[in-house]
């Protein structure tokens, strides 16, 4: 391989950056910083940046201002581990979505994409991790040949995404800030898993664990450091995993390129976490991003974080509150000093039903294969009332489908089967052959067991019991009787793979804001974890489990497959909307209402956030594609609150 | 007893120049005899009775207990019913006197508004509708103890209006309904453990006490062991093996039997102990020696004994059960809804929102609190009673 | 005495050996494992993992061997202070509880006070004057206490703390103090947060000493020697604080075995609620995502502690009671 080449440009690229090179709009020193470079203990901001550091316009839209670096601000999380989430914030990604959700290239300089399977990556010269080493395709080497393809390391074979119809891509070094990866056949997934809330991350800071290697460092050294190491197992293996856990973010000797930068150990209540010095963003004025100099989380019980943000506990707040909590936090936002801002999630559904196809009952199965039963099922729902009961009328109603928010919705798929329409459904069910009722009114199946129905659930939230509560009623009416069980989540699932589970609730598509170059893999049976076809899935997954038996269901696959090998956008978008017809039209999963209101509590000298927005893990990474590298704090705004208010 | 500790009576000491018959004592009028001829179990009502607020909390419990057999009766809704137009709507006043004139509980029109800007119904009076309570009226049908059709409740809303006493929950079900048939589930499941627990007890305790020996050390290790069990990883373990494919009418009873297991250890011990000393008596030597046989000797001379003091801390442990079923809840362990226990109601109130702005969903608490204080008062009561002698 | 001793203690070893191993069999009932529980949850999340990494850390963590051998290594492991591995923090279990340990004993032991201090004079004033109406409105505080649920109460008291007094939600100290060095400030932020959980939990525990106390006041209070004393003149108060009340003290004295364990473990469902930095809310989560050496390792502690108590009760008490020391057990 070209390792000899690499080393040699990583030594150039040294010696250019070290020469002082700045892009064309003069750098200004962040304040922050400016002691540690006069003391001389770090290099002035010229140095730190990239040769061609990102140039954030600021200017998606109006209210977006460049603004004042400084100051810290604090958030809740409900765990240690979520700590994690500061990955999915921070958003530094070697391709990102942008607000408008379209690629670009963001630690990248750029990149290029040959009929669909040829990557080409090209980093920004002068890029350096967090702690000063240059970042260079050194470590993107070091992850492919030494951590992938090391047999103890890697003894299950690399990470999947980096597999087309199981062949591993072509690696090549082109030069120290060029790699390409190259398939034989077109890999659409390669770059959506770059830029997703937990990444696939394709490079490590080669220069930190190394440390951990036999190939880099002398067996008695590396003994020495295993038997150190505060893991169960004490291999080498072991401990180079432990140091390894980029998305993971909880070591905080582990370099980063993201824009914070952890600074505490767990186990601890309270994690801080300050501005990575070598950050490759920089705003219109030369100022280097983030602006705001720390970011501190608070770790306490997911139950009293509405409580706590309600009285001013967290500047910034979406995960754990939920619509109902809108109320209360309307009411000390005075007090507090902040704003409560409306975004809207965007599942296909905010709680759908999943019959189970794959049910291990065969009459059972053989009913639920029925489209007309899952028609019926569909239409026997008021989702305007549970709309009205639960969400004040300000969801949108409607079968587990595309978002209006989405280039490829059509109201058509949302609105098909989805209106209330009982005695329609009773008459579908009649046609079915289930007229024989018993004395409750509640129909019964060709073997005489009554249609009664028990619904696993994940038990977690209210919400959901209480929604089944209401569709409980509307199912009675065309005489089927539902039980809600809720369970452990893990014997949740393992009940539905196991086809012991007639029919589970979850919510619906994971993303339906889609645009026709993200996967629609969703829609097809692909994977285990998709409650209504979980063995198919499986059997797509892994070769294990059944094969899909039912029209419909191929057709999605063979779609999905189609959708793999296009390139052309037009042929993208037609093969989706081909898909979202037969899914809507074949009532896969039975949604309820979606858009529901997500509040996000924000302080409100805090700037840069949109007001409206959209909540979602995928693709919008929560405040991901927001980029809270931008958020600053207003000194001049009315309000003078301390930062951690409400602390005595 | 009180004017002794204080020491009054006992101050002045005078004797009386009244002439002294010495049969006096020993001449028993009628009422000393009435007291040495009566029963174990007389005496101890005597002395119960003399404690006014046990005397009183029994009878309390006995009330709620008969009041579980008709709550489809007592509770003016039916469970299911949902009012999806009254969400959340604060407990609605029941007034007696309109405009100046008396005219009998009554309550007025009742109506939400939607307050958009901060997501909440707001709720208020219409004064100009009046309308009178009704009794024994016709409301929400339902299946009496699963047997016959009824639809006649204590008191219901009159027709076109509202009643909703304790408020409505995010469904629009009534509170007053939801207790009251909550009532059902928590306070049998009280009832049903403890009788197992008793059970399991007193066979276990017994059997340790009167035979002793290697006996009563496996016995005892085993109490010591589970009692050294901190409780709450037993609770987890044993609701998350019972098998999912229950209804909820099972894990109820599983539940219950879960509770129980744990409980019988302090009574075994309790009746372990006491055996021991009752054992030593001469009464028990004596039966020994006329030959009597060991199940006539515990049946019949020693479970007496200690048969009252096994009913006071019966009636003490009851609460534990209710207080546990909440707890159980809490941990997302025991019953769930769509089942309505007290417990269930209490975890749905615990929530920020239900504190600040709904308090009145914490309304069964009160029940809770009722109850726990009545068995407690009516279990110390029975307790001081339980050795007449 | 010292074969009382030796017997007892050897006693215990066998009964330690049995209770390693059910903790182990109950840690394990729940069906799933700590990866299971892991993948679960960040589905629920919206996240997904690799199903070839859970393969891998499955083999790493040592899920695939039979239940024997896991246990036979935690066990012996435990003999020469090994612990286990948290998966869930991913470090030695005796990394995980660090300073936890120390605020769960602070506010044990406040408990402890507040509740003897509650229920002392209660306990003492209604066995004075039973059945009077003032008996009856204290222990029916005491029993207010016992039978509203612990958990609603923590929640609205910290509500209302938050409200009333601005003290901050949750935890036991203000959030700019954690991680700081111990300083005036912090203690005196410590102590504006500790009074809400301590009172919580003591308000439980009072309504069981004040019966207590009352029932076995009651018993001495009969007994002749207090008939005589008072004959003989001597002050009431004097009267019961001299003897009637250390002897109706004894029952502390077999209670150790509850209190230690409980020391240390804290009310786990308030210190749940309230998210406080103790003990408690990581037993839970180590049961509840079957993280098994952390829950095991720390039932194990427990079940350590409370025999250790029992033993140091029946000791105790056999220093008191001859009787005890000649025929075994007490009862």
């Amino acid at each position: 391989m070209s390792r000899a080449l690499a080393v040699a440009s990583i030594i150039a690229l040294w010696l250019l950056s070290l020469s002082g090179q700045s892009a064309a709009l003069e750098l200004k020193e962040t304040p922050y910083l400016a002691d540690q470079v006069a003391a001389g203990t770090l290099a002035p901001i010229s140095q730190r940046l990239p040769r061609t550091p990102y140039q954030d316009g600021m200017d998606e839209w109006p209210q977006l201002q460049p603004g004042k670096s400084g100051g810290s601000i604090s958030l809740l999380m409900g765990k240690a581990k979520d700590v994690r989430q500061m990955v999915v914030y921070g958003y530094a990604r070697l391709v990102g979505f942008n607000q408008a959700l379209e690629l670009e290239a963001d630690l990248l300089q750029d990149y290029e994409v040959q009929e669909g399977r040829i990557f080409t990556l090209r980093l920004r010269p002068g890029h350096r991790w967090s702690d000063g080493h240059p970042f260079t395709s050194e470590d993107f080497r070091y992850y492919w040949e030494d951590v992938i393809n090391n047999s103890e390391l890697y003894s299950f074979g690399p990470p999947r995404a980096l597999l087309v119809e199981g062949k591993l891509a072509r690696f090549e070094v082109i030069d120290a800030v060029t790699v390409r990866y190259s398939w034989d056949q077109p890999n659409p997934d390669f770059l959506l898993s770059l830029a997703g809330p937990s990444p696939l991350y394709i490079y490590r800071p080669a220069h930190f664990l190394k440390q951990f290697h036999p190939r880099f460092t002398d067996s008695k050294t590396l003994q020495g450091r295993v038997a150190l190491a505060k893991t169960k197992n004490k291999t080498w293996t072991s401990l180079h995993q432990r140091n390894d856990h980029q998305y993971k973010f909880d070591n905080p000797e582990l370099p980063t390129l993201q824009p914070w930068v952890p600074v505490t150990a767990a186990p601890a209540e309270r994690f801080n976490f300050v501005r990575n010095p070598y950050y490759h963003r920089i705003d219109p004025q030369g100022y280097q991003l983030p602006y705001l100099d720390q970011v501190i989380i608070n770790v306490a019980s997911s139950r009293l974080v509405p409580a706590k943000t309600g009285s001013g506990e967290s500047d910034l707040q979406g995960r754990y509150l939920s619509m109902s909590h809108y109320t209360f936090l309307h009411e000390g936002a005075e007090r507090n000093n902040v704003d409560v801002r409306l975004w809207r999630t965007t599942r296909g559904s905010q709680l759908a039903i999943y019959p189970n196809l794959n049910a291990s009952d065969p009459v059972w199965r053989a009913l639920f294969q029925q489209v007309d039963f899952r028609r019926a099922l569909s239409l026997a729902i008021n989702r305007h009332e549970i709309n009205q009961v639960i969400y004040f009328g300000l969801a949108l109603e409607g079968a587990d489908s595309l978002l209006p928010e989405s280039p490829l919705y059509q109201p058509q798929y949302r609105n098909r089967w989805a209106s209330y329409d009982p005695s329609e459904a009773n008459r579908m069910l009649d046609a079915l052959g289930l007229t024989r009722r018993d004395s409750r009114g509640v129909r019964l199946l060709a073997d005489g067991r009554p249609l009664e129905i028990i619904i696993q659930s994940a038990g977690e939230s209210t919400e959901e019991t209480d929604i089944l509560e209401l569709i409980h009623d509307g199912w009675l009416e065309i005489g089927l009787k539902i039980h809600t069980k809720p369970t452990a989540r893990e014997v949740f699932r393992n009940r539905v793979f196991s086809g012991d589970a007639l029919m589970s609730v979850w919510t619906g598509l994971p993303n339906a804001i889609p645009s026709a170059s993200m996967s629609p893999a969703q829609l097809a049976p692909t994977s285990q974890q998709q409650l209504q076809w979980s063995q198919w899935g499986k059997h797509y997954e892994t070769g294990h489990g059944e094969v899909p038996d039912l029209a419909a269901a191929q057709q999605l696959l063979a779609l999905n497959d189609q959708w793999r090998w296009a390139t052309e956008p037009s042929q993208r978008q037609a093969i989706w909307q081909q898909m979202l017809d037969i899914y809507s039209d074949n009532v896969f999963s039975i949604g309820t209402v979606a858009r529901v209101l997500q509040p996000i509590v924000i302080r409100r000298n805090l700037r840069n956030l949109p007001t409206e927005g959209l909540w979602n893990w995928e693709p919008n990474a929560y405040f991901g594609v927001y980029r809270l590298d931008r958020l600053w704090l207003d000194d001049n705004a009315a309000s003078t609150t301390t930062l951690t208010a409400g602390g005595s | 007893m009180r004017t002794d500790l204080t020491g009054q009576a006992l101050r002045e000491h005078w004797v009386t120049d009244k002439p002294f018959d010495p049969q006096s004592i020993a001449a028993i009028t009628p009422d000393q005899e009435r007291y040495y001829f009566a029963s174990q179990w007389q005496l101890i009502w005597w002395r119960f009775k003399r404690h006014r607020l046990a005397l009183v909390c029994g009878v309390f419990l006995l009330l709620m207990y008969a009041s579980i057999l008709i709550s489809e009766f007592m509770a003016p809704y039916a469970l299911p019913t949902r009012h999806t137009n009254f969400i959340y709507s604060p407990p609605q006043p029941v007034h007696l006197i309109h405009e100046g004139e008396f005219i009998g509980p009554f309550v007025y029109g009742w109506s939400p508004t939607l307050n958009m800007t901060k997501l909440l119904r707001e709720y208020s009076e219409d004064r100009s509708q009046v309308y009178p309570l009704a009794f024994f009226c016709k409301g929400d049908p339902y299946q009496f103890w699963g047997l016959w059709q009824g639809d006649r409740h204590l008191f219901c809303a009159p027709e076109g209006a509202t009643l909703f006493i304790l408020g409505t929950d995010r469904l629009g079900r009534d509170m007053l309904s939801r207790i009251t048939y909550g009532a059902r589930v928590s306070l049998t499941i009280g009832l049903i453990g403890i009788l197992v627990s008793f059970t399991l007890g007193i066979i276990i305790g017994g059997l340790a006490g009167y035979y002793g020996g290697w006996i009563d050390s496996v016995v005892q290790r085993i109490t010591e062991v589970i009692q050294s069990f901190p409780q709450l990883p037993l609770w987890m373990a044993l609701s998350a093996i019972l098998p999912v494919t229950w209804s909820p009418l099972w894990v109820f009873f599983g539940i219950t039997l879960i509770l129980a297991m744990l409980d019988w250890t302090g009574l075994a011990r309790a009746v372990r102990s006491k055996l021991l000393s009752l054992r030593e008596e001469d009464y028990c030597l004596a039966a020994q020696l006329m030959g009597a046989k060991p199940h006539r000797i515990i049946g019949r001379h020693l479970l007496p004994g200690l048969f009252s003091h096994l009913i006071a801390s019966v009636t003490l442990s009851i609460p534990a059960m209710i207080l546990g079923e909440t707890a159980l809840s809490f941990l997302g362990l025991g019953l769930r809804p769509p089942i309505t226990s007290w417990g269930v109601l209490l975890n749905e109130a615990q929530n920020i929102n239900v504190v600040a702005i709904y308090p009145w969903l914490m309304f069964p608490v009160l029940p809770v609190i009722v109850i726990i204080l009545a068995f407690n008062f009516f279990g110390d009561g029975l307790r001081d009673a339980a050795d007449p002698y | 005495m010292a074969r009382y001793i030796l017997n007892r203690v050897l006693l215990m070893i066998p009964t330690l050996i049995l209770i390693s191993f059910i903790i182990f069999v109950i840690i394990q009932l729940p069906p799933g494992d700590y990866l299971e529980s892991y993948i679960s949850e960040l589905e629920s999340q919206g996240e997904s993992i690799d199903p070839l990494q859970i393969d891998m850390l499955r083999k790493q963590y040592g899920l695939d061997e039979p239940f024997l051998i896991q246990y036979l290594t935690w066990s012996t492991g435990m003999l020469h202070g090994d612990f286990g591995y948290s998966f869930e923090y991913g470090l030695p279990v005796n990394e995980v509880v660090g300073d936890r340990l120390f605020l769960t004993t602070v506010i044990s032991i406040f408990t402890i006070i507040f509740t003897w201090v509650v229920a002392f004079p209660i306990g003492m004033y209604s066995a004075t004057h039973k059945y009077s109406w003032s008996d009856y409105s204290l222990t029916f505080l005491g029993f207010l206490g016992l039978a509203t649920p612990n958990f609603l109460l923590a929640l609205v008291m910290l509500y209302f703390a938050n409200v009333t007094f601005g003290t901050s939600i949750g935890g036991l100290m203000a959030a700019e103090y954690i991680n700081q060095p111990w300083s005036w400030d912090k203690i005196k932020s410590v102590l504006e947060h500790l009074w809400i959980p301590v009172v919580v939990i003591g308000t439980s525990g009072t309504a069981g000493m004040i019966r207590r106390l009352r029932a076995n006041l009651l018993d001495e209070l009969h007994k002749p020697y207090v008939v005589t004393a008072r004959a003989k003149g001597v002050p009431p108060f004097r009267l019961l604080v001299k003897y009637p009340l250390r002897v109706a003290l004894n029952f502390f004295i077999a209670d150790i075995g509850n209190m230690l364990p409980s020391i240390i473990s804290g009310a786990e469902i308030v210190a749940v609620v309230m998210s406080l930095p103790t003990t408690g809310p990581i037993l839970i989560a180590a049961l509840q995502s079957q993280d098994m050496y952390l829950a095991g390792s720390f039932l194990m502690f427990l079940a350590i502690l409370t025999v250790i108590g029992v033993l140091i009760s029946d000791l105790a008490l056999a220093l008191l009671d001859p009787r005890i020391r000649l025929y075994g057990e007490p009862s």
